[in-house]
């Protein structure tokens, strides 16, 4: 008899990894529960947030009956993660701590620990796909049909165990987080399990609800986890002396009042300028240099809205893309259009068939041919 | 509750007694006035009040203006070291609100036994001619150890001789935290030996965010919430007349049975002890074998995650507590557990069994059983 494969399911303690465990057990999967203890801010006199996190994944695990371990990635998040974030915002850049996150702490900390620890394979909760290919070579033929089914790796250790993954855009298509999930490995994929990308997140609920998973009802957690309860402006102003300074309308040049640190401010942003009635103000730049943040009233002003994309840092999940014709997004659940890619070395070239709102600098673009993340890079000057 | 849950966290909170709910009940709509209002049924509210904290006080053996009330026993706790600006004394196991206001302060931290209890001598050692406070609970709350009150109240009875051959003026001052313990031990203010006792209503089944902190007339104290004087000024705010009627009735219910509760839930505990202890025989109980709280039971399954424990008793029907998770966690250990010295490895295995009104022959036998038949299939699963 073939031997269970064993699968390391990272365990938030949400609805979405729960049933990610639930189903993988009942696939025949030999599971482990595993919490990734991620650096959080330690606010003093605040009742410690992440604990009632790992107790609820916990609690989920002893109801499937599962092992459960707790993966202290504490110090490595803080400087992958935390410590970017942070520089990225210094340098007046709109930066992607999720993203962040997958790279370096899920598919690749969380990975290796769960191989070292003895497993096969990692499963995780997000809203994606992937499928395993044997690499070209080895049997140059992929042993799925990639475009139609996926997760049919089965629940016993197959002959190789070599395949790289391609990520594949999630059923639900409200919910796809390949965006977040661009910058990782296929081989990491080779190894990875999304169970839950083939339902729709109220699906999701209603599969967790019938399990009787404690989680089931549990509120989607919102924004970025180790911000909590905080939000970002005051975490920020916790590892950052921001000043205040003027702000500038674009056009006049006129001084219409002040910020409290251009750090805070995003290309796009509409809130939090307080310069009285009349029509909305829009930031369309800033100079950290000078501390001035730039505003419009024109919605049509030309920085907010761009065709022409350059990317650098770029990253492709398996092989450099040979086409042109590409579909992008430019942020999380953003409609998908078609673009033009033209890669120049290491640098890559899009030209939108519509332009888009409000592309910021440090912010990534997500490059797909159909339902395949291709990968992706970093929007730059 | 469902008959069928059974629940042993009675250290955590307590069910309102129905015979307290009935007390409470016309204080909330029919009773509704403000006490500080001049006509004839706010006064007579304001009496109720005020027999309501008579009632409280002779239960002590205090007198009536000698009582705050307060919004629980953390407030009471903070109340008691809002005015201390000098040196303080704490056992290292004491509750996180007490640690926390000793954090604040220039606090000495006195060690405890492998039991959790605090040493008079320890104590004695640590005062300074500048120490103003020594903050002892009456009992540990994870391990029901009772403290030896009077013996640290001699000590400080002695120090204060000393201060005064010294002509040194500074005062000093024995506060204790009663929130467990009322209602198994005899609550007397002036044979405690102490200068400032905090209760609290939700532990002894009346309502909850009701408390109250006793302090004896020499004691000099400054208000932390300021406003229309109320508590002579010591805690401003309309008066809670529901939570104190409720407080004085849960008070006296428990006062009216302590011995025959206390009596009670040491027999079922000790039986649930043994039947446990008698099938582990790695399994380690914490806590003073002699001065404990009856309803108390500290166990620790070497090599079981206490926190697992818990989640697997609790889809049996079972509630209990665990003050340690898991092994990975850092720094989420008990710091009691640490303080008595306890191995990792024991404390990450540990759970805090309390009985209470809830408890009865039949549901600690069954709840003995269950535990049993789950704890021999968790060892069973650690050691695949």
């Amino acid at each position: 008899m073939a031997l269970k494969t064993k699968v390391y399911v990272g365990m938030s303690g949400g609805v979405d990894s729960s049933l990610t465990a639930a189903l993988l057990v009942e696939q025949g999967y030999d599971v482990t529960g595993v919490y990734m203890k991620n650096w959080t801010a330690d606010l003093p006199g605040v009742r410690c947030p992440w604990a009632d996190d790992l107790a609820d994944a916990k609690r989920v695990a002893v109801k499937l009956g599962i092992d459960f371990k707790v993966f202290d990635f504490e110090n490595e998040y803080r400087q992958k993660v935390v410590d970017y974030m942070i520089d990225e915002y210094k340098a007046g850049h709109t930066p992607n701590p999720d993203i962040m996150c997958n790279q370096e702490v899920k598919f690749k900390l969380f990975l290796d620990a769960a191989l070292e620890d003895g497993a096969d394979m990692i499963a995780t909760g997000h809203y994606a796909r992937t499928c395993h290919i044997k690499p070209v070579g080895c049997n140059n033929k992929a042993d799925v049909n990639c475009h139609s089914i996926t997760n049919v790796e089965s629940a016993t250790i197959s002959s190789t165990n070599t395949c790289v993954g391609e990520l594949l855009q999630a059923v639900d298509k409200n919910k796809d987080q390949t965006y977040f999930l661009y910058r990782v490995t296929g081989k990491a994929l080779g190894k990875t399990l999304f169970p839950i990308g083939e339902f729709t997140k109220p699906t999701v609920r209603k599969m967790a609800a019938e399990r009787g998973l404690w989680t089931a009802t549990k509120k989607d957690s919102q924004g970025i986890c180790f911000v909590g309860q905080i939000g970002i402006r005051e975490f920020l102003g916790m590892y950052v002396n921001s000043k205040s300074g003027n702000v500038v309308d674009k056009i006049s040049g006129k001084v219409l009042g002040h910020h409290d640190g251009a750090i805070f401010y995003t290309l796009g942003q509409r809130h939090g300028l307080e310069l009285g009635g009349g029509l909305p103000y829009y930031v369309v730049g800033k100079d950290m240099a000078k501390n001035e943040v730039y505003v419009t009233t024109d919605l049509n002003d030309d920085t907010l809205w761009k065709k022409s994309i350059k990317l650098t840092n770029l990253h492709w999940i398996n092989e450099m893309p040979i086409n042109n014709c590409y579909q992008i997004r430019v942020r999380h659940r953003a409609q998908l259009i078609n673009a033009n890619l033209q890669l120049d070395k290491d640098i890559a070239y899009l030209e939108l068939e519509t332009p888009e709102r409000a592309i910021a600098v440090g912010q990534s673009v997500v490059i797909y041919d159909g339902d395949v993340c291709v990968g992706g890079g970093i929007i730059s000057i | 509750m469902n008959t069928e849950l059974i629940y042993l966290d009675h250290a955590a909170a307590t069910p309102l007694d129905r015979r307290v709910l009935m007390a409470m009940q016309p204080y909330f709509s029919d009773e509704f006035y403000n006490p500080s209002s001049p006509y004839a049924p706010a006064v007579a509210v304001r009496r109720v009040y005020e027999s309501a904290k008579h009632l409280i006080a002779s239960q002590i053996g205090a007198k009536p203006g000698e009582i705050i009330i307060t919004a629980g026993a953390t407030e009471s706790i903070n109340l008691a070291f809002n005015d201390i600006d000098g040196h303080i004394i704490v056992p290292s196991a004491e509750h996180h609100s007490v640690l926390n206001c000793a954090k604040k302060l220039d606090a000495t931290t006195v060690s405890v036994d492998k039991y959790g209890m605090v040493s008079a001598d320890f104590i004695k050692a640590a005062i300074r001619p500048n120490t103003q406070l020594i903050s002892v609970a009456l009992a540990n709350n994870e391990l029901g150890t009772i403290q030896p009150l009077r013996d640290i109240a001699q000590v400080i009875k002695a120090e204060r001789e000393t201060r005064l051959l010294n002509d040194n003026k500074t005062p000093i001052y024995f506060h204790s935290d009663a929130s467990q313990g009322v209602g198994q031990i005899d609550i007397n203010v002036a044979r405690l030996g102490v200068d400032m006792l905090t209760m609290n209503a939700g532990k002894i089944y009346g309502p909850k965010q009701v408390g109250l902190l006793w302090v004896a007339s020499h004691v000099r104290l400054s208000p932390q919430i300021v406003g229309g004087g109320q508590e002579r000024g010591i805690r401003s705010g309309t008066e809670n007349v529901a939570g104190v009627v409720g407080f004085s009735r849960a008070l006296e219910l428990v006062n009216d049975h302590r011995k025959y509760e206390s009596e009670r839930l040491a027999k079922l505990r000790d039986s649930l002890q043994m039947v446990l202890v008698n099938t582990f025989d790695k399994a380690v109980v914490s806590g003073h074998p002699k001065h404990r709280l009856a309803g108390h039971l500290h166990i620790s399954f070497p090599g079981i995650d206490g926190e697992r424990l818990v989640f697997i008793l609790e889809n049996r029907g079972i509630m209990v507590a665990t003050g340690s998770a898991c092994a990975a966690n850092k720094g989420t250990r008990s710091h009691v557990l640490t303080a008595i010295g306890l191995s990792d490895e024991l404390s990450d295995g540990s759970i805090r069994i309390t009985l209470g009104h809830l408890s009865t022959p039949e549901n600690i036998k069954r709840a003995g059983e269950i535990m049993i038949e789950e704890i021999k299939r968790e060892y069973k699963r650690v050691n695949k």
